[in-house]
This record gives C-alpha cells, sequence and structure tokens, in this order.
C-alpha cells in the first residue's frame, strides 16, 4: 500500500512539472466570459434581431462571410469602427465572430465594442465562422 | 514486491532520463516581452534557438495565432550545433494594450514535449490618446443636448492641443480642457435630431510622434426604433428597447 502512495506520488512530479512548464498552454481557458458567448443555435434563434460582426481580416472576409456580417477587425479598427456604428441599432445584439474556436479576435473586437464604443448586448460566437459552416451542413 | 516495485521505479526514472537524452532544441527564451514605441507600425520578436542534440531538426510547421502575426524561420532544417532564429513580426493595425500572440512550432523531434513549442509574444502598445466613449448617440425626437467625449493623452505624448471636425455639419463638437493635464473634453452636439444622421468625428492632435496623430469618433442621431417579434431566447438578456442616451458628462451609451 505504502508503495502504491509512493508510486502515485512519483507520478505526480513530472506532472506538476509538466503543468508548470506549460501554464499559457491551458487550452480550456478562455478570455469570455459564459455570459457573453452564444451558439449558433441561440444566434439563429434571433432571427433578424442581430448585427452579425466579422473580426476575421479583410482578405477572409472578402472571401466569404455570414449574410448581412459587418467587417470590423483590429487591423484597421480606425477606419472601420465608423462604418459599423453608423448602422448599429440599439435593437440588435450583436454577434462578433472570427475564425476558430482558439482565435481571441472576436472577443478583444467585443470587449472593445462594450468598453470603448459603450455598446450593450453584444456576444461572441461560440466556435466561430467554423461553427457557423458546420451548422449549415 | 519489492522486485516490482524496484522495476516500475526504474521504469520511471529512465523515461525521465531518456526525454531528457532526447531534448535537442534549446531555446533561449519561449517568450518575449516587446514595447513598441507610439506610433509603431509593428513589433518584432526574436526567438533564438539552438540545435544541442546529435541529429537535425526539421521544423514541420511554424504557425501564428493571428492573422496579425507572421512568423518566419531562417531554414526549415538545424544541423547539430547549429544556432537560428524565428522572427515574430505583429503588425499592431488599430491594437491597443496588451496584447499576446503566440506562434505554435512543431518538429520532427520524437519527444512531443519538446516537438510542439509554443513561443508567445507580449507587446504592451501605448495609446497616443484614449477616447472614452467613441461614439455618442441620440434618440430621434430628443433635445438636442451636448454630450461629451473624454480624450485622455498619454504623458509621454506631449500633446497640448487637439482639433475636432465633423465630417457634416449636422453636429458641432468643441474642445475643452479636462479635469486633469492632458484631459480633453469634447462637446459635441447634433444641430436636430428631428432626422436621423451620421457624423464621424476626426481628432487630431499636435503630437511630435508623428505617425497615429489622427482618431475618430462618431455621433449619431438614431431612426425610431424597429419593432420585432423575433424569439427571444429565455437564456440571454433582453434587448434593450429605447435605449436612455448617455447623460451629457462624457458617458458611454451603455450608461
Amino acid at each position: 500500500m505504502q508503495q502504491a502512495v509512493f508510486l502515485i506520488a512519483l507520478a505526480f512530479v513530472p506532472a506538476i512539472g509538466e503543468a508548470i512548464y506549460f501554464r499559457n498552454k491551458v487550452s480550456w481557458q478562455s478570455p469570455v466570459p459564459a455570459s457573453q458567448i452564444v451558439s449558433v443555435t441561440q444566434a439563429r434563434s434571433m432571427g433578424e434581431n442581430v448585427m452579425w460582426v466579422d473580426a476575421r481580416s479583410s482578405d477572409e472576409f472578402g472571401q466569404s462571410h455570414i449574410p448581412g456580417a459587418i467587417s470590423l477587425n483590429e487591423d484597421d479598427w480606425n477606419e472601420l469602427l465608423p462604418q459599423f456604428l453608423g448602422q448599429w441599432s440599439p435593437d440588435k445584439r450583436v454577434i462578433v465572430y472570427c475564425s476558430a474556436k482558439t482565435c481571441n479576435a472576436a472577443g478583444e473586437v467585443a470587449r472593445r465594442l462594450r468598453e470603448d464604443a459603450g455598446l450593450q448586448d453584444v456576444f461572441v460566437l461560440d466556435g466561430g465562422w467554423e461553427a457557423w459552416q458546420q451548422a449549415k451542413k | 514486491m519489492k522486485l516490482i516495485f524496484l522495476k516500475l521505479f526504474g521504469i520511471v526514472i529512465l523515461t525521465v532520463i531518456a526525454n531528457v537524452a532526447r531534448a535537442e532544441l534549446k531555446w533561449e527564451q519561449t517568450s518575449v516581452d516587446l514595447h513598441p514605441a507610439i506610433g509603431d507600425k509593428q513589433a518584432v520578436a526574436h526567438f533564438k534557438y539552438e540545435n544541442v542534440g546529435k541529429t537535425p531538426v526539421h521544423f514541420t510547421s511554424v504557425h501564428a495565432s493571428c492573422g496579425c502575426t507572421t512568423a518566419q524561420t531562417q531554414a526549415d532544417q538545424v544541423a547539430p550545433g547549429e544556432k537560428g532564429e524565428i522572427t515574430a513580426t505583429f503588425n499592431i493595425g488599430g491594437r491597443t494594450g496588451m496584447q499576446v500572440k503566440t506562434v505554435n512550432v512543431q518538429t520532427d523531434e520524437p519527444d512531443p514535449a519538446q516537438a510542439n513549442v509554443v513561443l508567445t509574444l507580449k507587446a504592451d502598445i501605448a495609446q497616443l490618446l484614449q477616447i472614452q466613449p467613441a461614439f455618442v448617440y441620440w434618440q430621434i425626437g430628443e433635445e438636442p443636448k451636448p454630450k461629451i467625449i473624454v480624450a485622455k493623452a498619454n504623458k509621454d505624448a506631449g500633446i497640448k492641443k487637439l482639433d475636432v471636425a465633423s465630417a457634416t455639419p449636422d453636429f458641432t463638437a468643441k474642445v475643452g480642457a479636462g479635469s486633469s493635464p492632458g484631459e480633453f473634453r469634447i462637446s459635441v452636439q447634433p444641430r436636430d435630431t428631428s432626422k436621423p444622421v451620421y457624423t464621424t468625428l476626426t481628432i487630431k492632435s499636435d503630437s511630435p510622434a508623428g505617425t497615429g496623430n489622427v482618431f475618430v469618433a462618431s455621433a449619431r442621431v438614431l431612426p425610431a426604433p424597429v419593432t420585432s417579434s423575433a424569439n427571444t431566447p429565455a437564456s440571454l438578456p433582453t434587448v434593450r428597447r429605447n435605449v436612455a442616451t448617455p447623460a451629457a458628462k462624457g458617458s458611454s451609451p451603455s450608461q
């Protein structure tokens, strides 16, 4: 019994070492609070009450985007933000998406819309563009 | 029983030793802190490495986490004893504050822990001028009282004066002194709120920094609210109708 406990304790040594070494690579950390994330299903249930914001690069937006989406990325923030605000409506929720679940561009754009422009009802699409594409299949 | 214990202990020790012995590509640092100057367009990080093993190492993938960052290797193969670096270039664009970008590097090293390395670039981007809020609006028919945008200059920027111009004649904008040095109060007022109008306010500073001297804010008289019968999911907060517009004390539209 003592030996088993010793072996388990021994196994913890490299495990703790890896946890410290790879502390910045923890995959489940998300900078966006859960209350500010919506799924594709939730977004679709909102019908016309949504303004889609594409936080990907202008090139990616040019290739394809969610119908009706407005391009707003941090590469060209000062140019694109006024264009977005000219179309914004307080009657609609804003849902920001970027590419892939690991991308944090949507979270950053959503944060700046809340903090810099003072908008409410700004959400991030869970799974981003890929989730939207997947849901179409 | 003791023999089994000794064998298991030996396996653990040998595994640890084997992993250490296989380590070949040694990184000088895997995280770089950068402090680009105000107005810089890019921040560049150099991640230096050396092959301390006895066999060549090949990069199989070098991939940045964000489209705003590019990463370049000097060569695909690193011979034993050879040194080199991966250069990560972060295009700042309109980003501000602390930015953390990563580059995922994969090599053909047999140890998975060595073969997958995450390089981290942290860039603290100083803002020449902080504008709060960047958007003021009025409901249609609302009394056209002025609303305040507060602009706070970076203390190192040496900004003494701001000029604000509206892109359309529907709004006026006046600049006054703020409550502390380097702070400005921009008073924005629509001439009329009987119809929806929109403008971009161009804010220019006299900063000697040169680049990045022009900022924008927006002002708008919103169209009448649209009523909609679309379903509202119970799990999400309700959209506010007829949202109260910001008070004339530099508040954001959300207040």
